[in-house]
């Protein structure tokens, strides 16, 4: 038997800041895929020209999830220190899972099966995204035991992945969606959305308390090392988008978008952008908006209901003397 | 990409990063539109003659309607339409029309028809040959008065849908009336209706069936059957149908049908897609201030003692008569404020469900002596009685009750303050509703046939009162608000009696049952002839421009005419939440405040950045944003709104997640306390993580 004394999580007293907010903004936001009707996308996929594209979009997105589920936030709750944190990276995990799957959701609703097979074939063969879900599971799984370096390093490529990677792939059904072109599968992401947002600025959040108990020479060390990163995996972003887009035309549309998110990223783990500004597609940017549009009875499940705060009822409740 | 849904969307973009709207983005949108989508795809006509004859023909108009008027008078009537230089006033009114309204193609290839077009073929086909009515029907529709989407969409079109599209249906305690009622639902569903249904009236779980204990299956197996008909049938694929549930919160299902429209509910209870509503009588409130335990009842006990349904029922008055009662089963005690904060639960995750406040509701009922108000409809605002029908085996005929249909129409309160004779707008307006209701035979459904009969039931509401508020410089929710609606809505109530009366007076004839109401003894007229005649605030005065404020002394004068002539329509009155009407015209939806100075619309399959009407760079603050304003001031703005509407009005509430269950339960216990008839949606807005961390730190 080893003599290591396990320690119990107290929420009673935060020992994180922040941690308990990630938490209750997370769990008011949970939903799952099938809330959504995709299905009433099916007739307008039937006739949709760029199936190969829009197949392709959310297969690599699968692989992103797969990765930041299985490794990412597996491993970053396990070397990470404060219990209140290990428990919502765990949480952040989970949501991650559900994302994994609701890709899956859509493809069976839209997709036969040999075409599904083929899909995840595609995934293992693609350079592009094997190279990215190499790069960021190395750092992943290179964390160590007491090495608050290699933690920050894994904290911020799951920054990357979040608030930057993800991007070149949401862009096409966000384009998509705001036209009134499967809009329903566009819901399923600006759900998805919704939860990479809190995780990108959490992960973010800690990764900046991390890095501010390194020495100044380690800061700048840093520093270097997330810049190079980040140029490695936007130069094979730049690739992957060109590759994907092809066929669409939207290549530079796309890669403004990632370059306005790279940006995104780095601000949340406190890091200067690095992009000169530039005009992003309104039409993307107005599908990002994360307060719940306007939808009436005939329309599309809204994506503005969550979890109650209860409080009783009490005889102060029926007492109205201010207004009658 | 089409270049205006990039500049339609660039508005929005533009509000969000600095703050500023640039409207002119909009205009040029709109611009854009017409050049790339409009204009190539609009069918060229010489001339109206040419027009019509190729769209008769071609079989799009129905023939007999237009040769009820001469060709010289048609003609005129277009100039008179073309003559008001009408321009859509945003990207959202233009797209919405032209995607949605305008006749168009059978493949979908040629627009058919410009807006002005659409108004005179209303006016002509709901005026029925009365070449004066169909004339002031191009007046009122061009200026203020718009029909709802059934009614403005199909009207004069060869293959169409009904021109009505809102019914309520009432289910009996047997299989006939169950199976009955399904049929019913598929029908109404087909003609693209929204249809409620109440299921009070149904034996809970484990009730007995044929006295053996155990048997009964409840409300909630019945409901998933309600959806499942929704749902197939869908206008051929172009949108699901829509229904309601609505059960009286004594009822012994009630805790599973709170629950069924939560998203992590048991999937044998879950109800994915239809909407649920719980009516709640006054003594609910009573014994939730007491803090005492409420008892749920089955239909099945009472009807067996008293020989009337549940529905039919006060359970107010009879309460404590059902307690005393020991062969009335007390099927289960539940603790009031623990069942009410189960509802807010249910209210805060899934918006649903919906609350009708039973008497409230029948307490004021114009024709409280002909029966019970016992449920409402998809979107809360329609309240009329009904009658059970009987529903027999198929070797006997059945005894049809009555059910309930209704057709809207609303006056846009912005340009009805312009016009130059409110009444004659109202008038008018009251002349094209009935017509539709005339005009309105639901064979399939014989209960509703019947009353459309006998009945004659409208439902004239508003729309813009934001909108408008905002032109007179008026905060939403704020003192001089509430005096402009209760002088506008009174002035709409007054000339709506007195329109019906006229109808009544013509045609000889009244709506059935006039006699015992409250019309016929006066009593509906009494707080209005012994009112306290207070002067309005300038402000006021200045808002209701040509609306003319309704003296004692005129009242008194009209419950005489009223009483001597009677009235031709049982109901008049109902204010629809306007959704799709409120775009065409850029208006603000109902008398709801705005939710966001710039929305985001998402109909069906499209996205639209519509700014509010009015919005500019200086009176943005007046667009005070729902979730923003005062709840209590919203409920009183809708309070002094209800005393003058017969039927109701749909009421959204508006909260932020920071909200506990409990603020939610005291805003409702509010609005009953305030006479307040229904509460339809609960809106959320989540606060995003900036705002969250903004206010830890």
């Amino acid at each position: 038997m080893s003599n290591i004394i396990y320690e119990a999580v107290n929420w009673n007293k935060p020992t994180s800041e922040l941690a308990q907010v990630f938490w209750d903004q997370q769990w008011k936001q949970i939903w799952f895929p099938e809330e959504i009707a995709v299905s009433k996308d099916v007739k307008q996929w039937q006739s949709f020209e760029h199936q190969e594209t829009y197949k392709k979009v959310f297969a690599g997105l699968t692989l992103l999830d797969t990765v930041q589920t299985n490794i990412g936030m597996n491993q970053i709750a396990t070397y990470a220190t404060d219990l209140q944190e290990k428990a919502v990276f765990t949480v952040f995990g989970a949501f991650e899972a559900i994302h994994a799957k609701s890709y899956s959701y859509i493809f069976t609703t839209l997709c036969t099966n040999t075409e599904i097979d083929e899909l995840f074939e595609w995934v293992k063969k693609n350079e592009y995204l094997q190279y990215k879900a190499t790069k960021i599971a190395d750092i992943y799984n290179n964390i160590e035991e007491g090495n608050s370096e290699s933690l920050w390093k894994a904290m911020f490529s799951s920054v990357m992945l979040e608030s930057f990677l993800f991007y070149s792939g949401f862009f096409y059904p966000l384009y998509l969606g705001g036209q009134g072109i499967l809009r329903n599968s566009a819901e399923v992401i600006s759900l998805i959305l919704r939860d990479e947002s809190i995780h990108g600025v959490a992960v973010g959040f800690f990764a900046q308390n991390l890095f501010k108990q390194f020495s100044k020479q380690k800061q700048e060390e840093l520093t270097v090392w997330g810049y190079d990163l980040l140029l490695d995996l936007y130069q094979n972003e730049m690739d992957y988008t060109d590759d994907l887009y092809a066929e669409t035309g939207l290549s530079p549309d796309v890669k403004a978008y990632v370059r306005y998110n790279a940006n995104k990223a780095l601000m949340n783990v406190g890091f200067e952008a690095m992009f000169p500004e530039e005009e992003v597609n309104p039409i993307v940017m107005n599908g990002i908006r994360n307060e719940g549009s306007t939808n009436d009875f005939f329309s599309q499940k809204g994506s503005s209901y969550a979890k109650a705060k209860v409080a009783s009822i009490t005889d102060e409740t029926f007492n109205f003397k201010n207004r009658i | 990409m089409k270049t205006y849904l990039k500049l339609n969307n660039d508005v929005l973009n533009r509000y969000n990063t600095t703050g500023q709207l640039e409207l002119e983005k909009d205009r040029e949108a709109t611009r854009r539109y017409f050049l790339e989508y409009v204009n190539v795809r609009l069918r060229y006509f010489i001339d109206i003659e040419e027009k019509l004859r190729y769209l008769v023909e071609e079989g799009y108009y129905e023939k007999e309607f237009i040769e009820l008027y001469d060709l010289e008078f048609i003609k005129h009537l277009y100039k008179k339409a073309y003559d008001y230089n009408f321009r859509f006033p945003s990207f959202m009114s233009a797209s919405k029309f032209y995607d949605s309204y305008a006749m168009k193609s059978r493949d979908g290839e040629e627009i058919l028809e410009k807006y002005e077009d659409r108004i005179v073929i209303i006016a002509l086909y709901l005026a029925q040959g009365d070449a004066e009515l169909a004339e002031r029907a191009v007046e009122a529709m061009m200026e203020a008065y718009q029909p709802a989407t059934p009614t403005a969409l199909n009207s004069g079109k060869k293959a169409r849908g009904e021109l009505v599209s809102c019914f309520k249906l009432s289910m009996d305690d047997s299989m006939n009336s169950i199976a009955e009622n399904i049929g019913y639902c598929l029908e109404l569903s087909r003609l693209g209706g929204g249809v409620g249904v109440n299921l009070t009236d149904l034996r809970p779980l484990g009730d007995p069936i044929k006295e053996i204990q155990n048997r009964a299956s409840g409300v909630i197996p019945v409901a998933k059957l309600l959806e499942n008909s929704f749902s197939y049938s869908n206008q051929l694929g172009q949108r699901n149908g829509s229904g309601v549930v609505y059960l009286n919160i004594f009822h012994a299902d009630i805790e599973n049908f709170i629950s069924s429209k939560k998203p992590n509910a048991d999937d044998k209870i879950r109800l994915a897609t239809l909407s649920t509503g719980i009516i709640i009588p006054s003594i609910f409130f009573e014994l939730m201030k007491r803090d005492k335990d409420i008892v749920l009842f089955s239909p099945y006990d009472i009807y067996k003692e008293y020989g009337k349904r549940m529905s039919e029922i006060s359970i107010s008055e009879m309460y404590h008569e059902l307690l005393d009662n020991p062969r009335v089963r007390k099927i289960k005690r539940l603790n009031a404020r623990k069942l009410y904060t189960e509802v807010k639960k249910a209210q805060f995750e899934s918006g649903y469900p919906f609350e009708i406040f039973d008497d409230n509701v029948n307490e004021v009922h114009p024709l409280k002596n002909i029966g019970r108000v016992q449920m409402s409809n998809l979107c809360t605002e329609i309240l009329q009685v009904q009658q059970k029908s009987i529903i027999t085996d198929q070797d006997e005929p059945n005894d049809y009750g009555l059910d309930v249909s209704c057709n809207l129409g609303s006056i846009d309160m912005h340009e009805a303050s312009k016009v130059a004779d409110f009444g004659k707008l109202v008038d008018t307006a009251m002349r094209l509703l009935t017509n539709v209701s005339q005009m309105t035979y639901i064979k399939n459904v014989p209960s509703v046939a019947k009353a459309n009969k006998l009945m004659h039931s409208v439902g004239l509401g508003v729309m813009n009162l934001h909108g408008h508020l905002v032109t007179q410089g008026i905060m939403y929710g704020s003192k001089e608000s509430i005096e402009f609606i209760d002088g506008f809505m009174e002035a709409l109530n007054y000339y709506s009696l007195k329109s019906s009366m006229e109808i009544a007076k013509e045609r000889g004839e009244t709506f059935y049952g006039f006699e015992e109401s409250e019309y016929a003894n006066g009593n509906y007229f009494d707080s209005y002839i012994n009112k306290e005649e207070k002067p309005f605030q300038t402000v006021t005065i200045r808002a209701l421009g040509n609306v003319p404020i309704i003296t004692a002394a005129m009242w008194k004068e009209l419950a005489k005419g009223v009483k001597k002539y009677g009235l031709f329509n049982s109901y008049r009155m109902a204010v629809a939440p306007t959704g799709s009407i409120s775009y065409i015209r850029s208006c603000t939806a109902s008398i709801a405040p705005s939710t966001e100075r710039v929305e985001v619309r998402d109909y069906a399959d499209s996205r639209t950045i519509y700014p509010m009407p009015f919005l500019n760079n200086d009176n943005a603050h007046l667009y005070v944003e729902a979730y923003d304003v005062n709840a209590y001031d919203l409920i009183d703005l809708y309070a002094a709104a209800q005393k003058h509407v017969d039927q109701g009005i749909s009421m959204t509430l508006y909260v932020t997640d920071a909200w506990t269950t409990e603020q939610l339960a005291k805003i409702y216990i509010y609005a009953w306390m305030r006479g307040i008839k229904s509460v339809y949606y609960v809106r959320q807005r989540l606060q995003t993580l900036e705002e969250c961390i903004a206010c830890q730190i």
